[in-house]
């Protein structure tokens, strides 16, 4: 599904060039959920935002679905994210005028994928049958952070790139809200690839990586 | 020790504060463009009004900066020279004599000419210079006449070109001489002018420097018919033109409140950005009073930076704007102006404190509220545009209040500039109330929208939080478009009843222009048959109740009189026609009605020259672009109460049908002794009229112009603010993959919808303010009325202009935008 070739990836900063990725390689089969762990700075975020097509690599390639991404234009990689990928940030960027329903339906009526039982579903499991009329500064951070997963899965992207996506909770509430969001990504059957600090989430995953020195390896294979 | 030390933290806090700017060159730009087009525009009209007043005072000094007296005919007629030679030869050597008149070009271009005796002008009057030979060639035949330099280029006349006027008469060889207190005006000498203008009489002595005692020994000494007055040249025209000076500082001083919403937009957005270094520095413990010295600082620096560039703006308006309003002044009031501008320091203070006090208002307060603010607020930036519902509700209430307040004054309104503060305040309330409207109507149409139209209901909840920042923009877009509405329904109404009026009273077919040909001199057969009426005017200048008065004397059964144009249906003109001794009638023109507050029915008392006469007014006429009293009389009646006064004001033709009346009408004049140029056709006349009333008008276009440009600034600056604000939003819908398409309209939506809305707003309030402007202002400056002509060009054509303005902000904003985004995608879901 997820396939990252040589990557590489540096900064210009005021006390020098640094390098951030020093050629990555990584693989994610479809279906599959990988855990991406580091430190901070380690370049996890960086490394999320090439895949999205939010930033571009000095050298290397993203293959989606087995295509190249070489050539892909801004307007391409908007295209691709409003079809295939769906991010979720540690912020939870809500469209803070439009409800909660409305937000929830954003994206799957972005790209066209409506689907009205799996909607009900989605707002009864994560527990926002009843706030659908409410505007997002009228909810809690908890709440609002649901409603972003909501939005992330309703029209069910194969493709799912999450950054520390409880970040701003705290531990109790980070860890429901995130066990039931992997089990929803699996129900949907879709890809996920997650930023995380916390290894209990990493756990809950398939796969765990660890990004270090700007190399990426995954955890429990000694290289 | 511990007092530098905590100035020294004042400075640091006060820096800090500070170098926000320098890293954000764009809130920078808004923030002084802001200034500087509000002081600007403001200042230029200061600098030209002032500089206007300079001017007049100037004039006066062309014969008699010292001219404390002046010697006129009680009458109104001109002073005799024997009786001026009797006064010197009686030990009076102040006296000197001047004829002053105006006269116009065979174009029919307006001048004013002036004339003294260079030998009896006193050593203070030294001004003009006649030393030599260029002295002697003015007094003697050919004689010269002096022009000042660019009046003589403006005429296309060349050093020794003799120029014809309208009457036939040629004026003396031309010399161009820069004298800078004679303005426009030709100079010539006094033996010179009694000769070519064909005249027995000054127009008045004047007298410098008299004492009181002297004064009362003169006044004793003058022969009857004369009298003493005080010079009050320089009054009369600063009383003539002090409307029109008010009338200008209002304008400007609606730009600079336009100005000052640019200001407020970009100190509020400058602030808004500024909350986490606020909350920085109150951590770090700067007090709260540290704090506000340092805003006072801030504001101190904004207001000199635009002071200064907004006065080198102003400076370089001021000389754009000058033309248009020499014109208006000329044509008005025969009032001169010089070309040359100076800056003084009274407009440099009372810039510097005009635009401290805006920005005081503009910046020290928000800010002041900032540092009080509790860390709460700070940080959440959110749910502002939630927050605003409540703003907007609160300047809604100022608004009414406003509102009540215009009404309240408006029925006290005795004086133009209280009916300035009544259309303030009746603009400010609209402007005001805008807000909330804009709102209500977004969130109707929001929730009549059914679900399926999610874009379009995306877009209308996204006006919500465009509303914070844009509502001032269109605020002062309100005002500008309300103005211009306003003022072009003012000057169109004007037009057409100029038009009108000139219809009614230029009903002739020719005018015979040289005054020294009547009727009774050209012999006219009166059984000619190209001949179907004749009208021949005489007048005189009087004074009454202390202004420039002029008497003329109709012959009422010409068809132009009995066809006045009336300012009331219900005046009793009839009376008018039919003299009676016994009963003697006056028409007044409704400048007598309205400034001096005569009533019809009521009497008025005229100094004649066979004494004081009382004459009952019997009806008003409209007599545009005339800023003084006139009374109309049987022209026989003129001729028996001023004998010898009145001169010939022209003669008017009327001719029959006959296929050849105006050759035959021609050939009969010129037979008679006239020339080919002593008379001009009623279409020419009427062209001429109307290019001197676009002329006039052409200042306040101008101004429209210039306000209307200010809030395209403000726009524009307003959609940059919210774009720079909202980037991380909009970074965030393009990783949803939203198009650029999609995103365009949702942004371009409602602000369509809002500028719509101004747009439709400005209409009845623009009608409002026209109707105050004709019924009430109007008035109140120059005793016209005229009905309200409303027009829906001048709206489309604005509607228009603003669809381009918006259309131009909005596009460099999108393509700003457009160039951030990337940068802005990279940041996104980063800690910042
Ligand atoms: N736009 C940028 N310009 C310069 N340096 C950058 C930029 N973005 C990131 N960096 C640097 O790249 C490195 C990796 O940053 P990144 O945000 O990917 O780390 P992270 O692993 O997500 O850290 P955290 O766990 O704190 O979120 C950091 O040293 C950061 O300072
Ligand atoms: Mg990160």
């Amino acid at each position: 599904m997820l396939q990252l070739i040589d990557l590489h990836k540096t900064f210009d900063q005021p006390t020098g060039r640094i390098t951030v990725l020093g050629g990555i390689d990584f693989h994610l089969e479809a279906g599959q959920s990988a855990a991406l762990l580091g430190e901070s700075g380690s370049g996890k975020s960086t490394l999320l935002h090439l895949a999205a097509g939010l930033d571009h690599p000095d050298h290397g390639d993203i293959k989606i679905n087995g295509q190249s991404t070489r050539h892909h234009t801004e307007a391409d990689w908007a295209e691709q994210r409003r079809n295939h990928i769906s991010l979720v940030f540690q912020q939870f960027h809500l469209i803070p005028t439009l409800t909660v329903l409305d937000n929830v339906r954003l994206q799957a009526r972005l790209c066209g994928r409506m689907d009205p039982d799996y909607e009900h579903q989605l707002l009864n499991r994560l527990g926002l049958a009843t706030l659908t009329h409410r505007l997002p500064h009228q909810l809690s951070g908890g709440q609002q952070q649901r409603v972003a997963i909501a939005r992330a899965l309703l029209h069910r992207p194969p493709l799912v790139l999450a950054d520390e996506p409880t970040g701003n909770l705290d531990e109790h509430s980070s860890e429901s809200v995130m066990a039931l969001f992997v089990d929803l990504v699996r129900e949907a059957g879709c890809t996920l690839l997650m930023v995380t600090h916390s290894a209990a989430m990493a756990a809950y995953l398939d796969q765990r990586w660890r990004l270090h020195d700007g190399t990426l390896s995954r955890e429990g294979e000694v290289a | 020790m511990s007092g530098l030390a905590s100035l020294r933290r004042l400075m640091w806090v006060g820096l800090t504060l500070l170098s926000h700017y320098r890293r954000h060159p764009a809130q920078t730009a808004f923030l002084i463009i802001g200034l500087v087009t509000g002081v600007g525009i403001w200042s230029a009209v200061q600098i030209i009004n002032s500089h206007a007043r300079a001017s007049y005072a100037e004039a006066d000094q062309v014969l008699g900066a010292q001219a404390s007296h002046w010697v006129r005919a009680s009458d109104g007629g001109g002073v005799d020279p024997d009786a001026y030679i009797q006064l010197r030869r009686a030990g009076f050597t102040q006296l000197y004599p001047v004829i002053e008149t105006r006269v116009a070009t065979d174009a029919g271009e307006p001048l004013w000419l002036i004339a003294t005796d260079l030998l009896a002008l006193p050593r203070s009057e030294g001004s003009i210079d006649a030393s030599g030979a260029g002295w002697l060639a003015m007094i003697q035949p050919p004689y010269q006449t002096w022009y000042p330099p660019e009046l003589a280029e403006s005429l296309g006349v060349a050093p020794g070109d003799t120029l014809t006027l309208s009457d036939g008469r040629t004026l003396p060889p031309a010399v161009p001489q820069s004298q800078q207190q004679q303005g426009r005006r030709l100079f010539m000498d006094i033996g010179a002018a009694l000769d070519v203008l064909d005249r027995d009489r000054f127009s008045y002595l004047a007298a410098a420097g008299l004492d009181a005692d002297t004064a009362r020994e003169l006044e004793a000494a003058l022969p009857s018919g004369l009298r003493l007055e005080p010079n009050r040249q320089r009054l009369d025209l600063n009383q003539l033109t002090e409307s029109l000076h008010t009338n200008l500082t209002a304008m400007s001083l609606l730009s600079f409140a336009v100005g000052l919403f640019i200001v407020f937009n970009a100190v509020r957005y400058a602030l808004l950005s500024r909350s986490p270094t606020f909350h920085t520095l109150r951590e770090l413990g700067a007090s709260g009073r540290q704090l506000s010295f340092a805003i006072l600082l801030e504001t101190g620096v904004w207001s000199l930076i635009g002071t200064g560039l907004g006065l080198a703006v102003g400076f370089g308006l001021s000389q754009v704007l000058l033309p248009p309003l020499a014109a208006t002044l000329q044509s008005l009031y025969g009032a001169v102006v010089g070309a040359d501008i100076l800056l003084r320091p009274s407009t440099w203070l009372l810039a510097w404190g005009i635009t401290l006090a805006g920005l005081v208002f503009a910046l020290a307060m928000p800010l002041w509220q900032e540092s009080r603010q509790s860390v709460r607020a700070a940080r959440d930036l959110s749910d502002r545009w939630v927050r605003d519902r409540t703003a907007r509700r609160r300047l809604a209430w100022v608004g009414l209040i406003l509102a009540l307040a215009a009404g309240a004054v408006y029925s006290q309104m005795t004086t133009v500039l209280v009916g300035f503060v009544v259309l303030g305040l009746a603009l400010f309330a609209a402007a005001f109330c805008l807000p909330v409207v804009l709102g209500a109507v977004l969130g109707w149409t929001l929730r009549a929208l059914p679900e399926k139209a999610w874009q379009l209901r995306w877009a209308f909840s996204d006006g919500g939080a465009q509303l914070p920042t844009l509502r001032i923009a269109m605020m002062a877009l309100l005002l500008a478009l309300t103005a211009n509405l306003g003022v072009e329904t003012l000057v169109g109404s004007f037009r057409t009843a100029l038009t009108d009026w000139l219809d009614q009273r230029l009903a002739a077919d020719l005018y015979l222009q040289r005054d020294s040909l009547t009727r009774e001199e050209l012999n006219l057969p009166a059984d000619a048959d190209w001949l179907a009426a004749s009208h021949q005017r005489v007048g005189l200048d009087i004074r009454w109740r202390g202004r420039p008065t002029e008497v003329r004397g109709l012959e009422p059964e010409a068809p132009d009189s009995r066809a006045l144009p009336l300012a009331d249906s219900s005046n009793e003109l009839s009376l008018w026609y039919v003299w009676d001794t016994d009963n003697p009638v006056i028409l007044a023109n409704e400048q007598v009605r309205h400034l001096a507050g005569v009533e019809s029915g009521q009497t008025i008392t005229l100094s004649t020259g066979l004494g004081d006469r009382s004459f009952e007014i019997v009806g008003f006429v409209h007599d545009y672009g005339n800023p003084y009293y006139q009374f109309y009389l049987p022209r026989g009646e003129v001729e028996r109460l001023w004998p010898g006064r009145a001169e010939p004001q022209g003669l008017a033709l009327w001719l029959s049908d006959r296929p050849d009346a105006e050759a035959s009408a021609e050939a009969a004049l010129l037979a008679a002794g006239a020339q080919a140029g002593d008379w001009i056709r009623q279409a020419q006349i009427k062209t001429v009229s109307l290019r001197i009333f676009d002329r006039t008008f052409a200042i306040t276009a101008a101004m429209n112009g210039l306000t209307l440009g200010v809030a395209g600034l403000a726009l524009l600056t307003a959609l940059l603010a919210i774009h720079q604000q909202r980037l991380p939003d909009y970074a965030h819908w393009r990783s949803l993959g939203v198009r650029y398409r999609e995103m365009g309209r949702v942004l371009t939506l409602p602000l369509a919808v809002i500028v719509l809305l101004t747009w439709l707003a400005s209409m009845p309030l623009g009608a409002l303010l026209s109707w105050l402007l004709i019924h009430d202002l109007n008035v109140l400056a120059f005793g016209w009325t005229m009905a309200l002509d409303w027009d829906w060009a001048p709206a489309i054509r604005l509607g228009l202009l603003t669809a381009g303005v918006v259309a131009a902000a909005l596009a460099v904003s999108l393509w700003r935008l457009h160039r951030q985004l990337p940068e802005a995608l990279r940041r996104l879901g980063g800690q910042s």
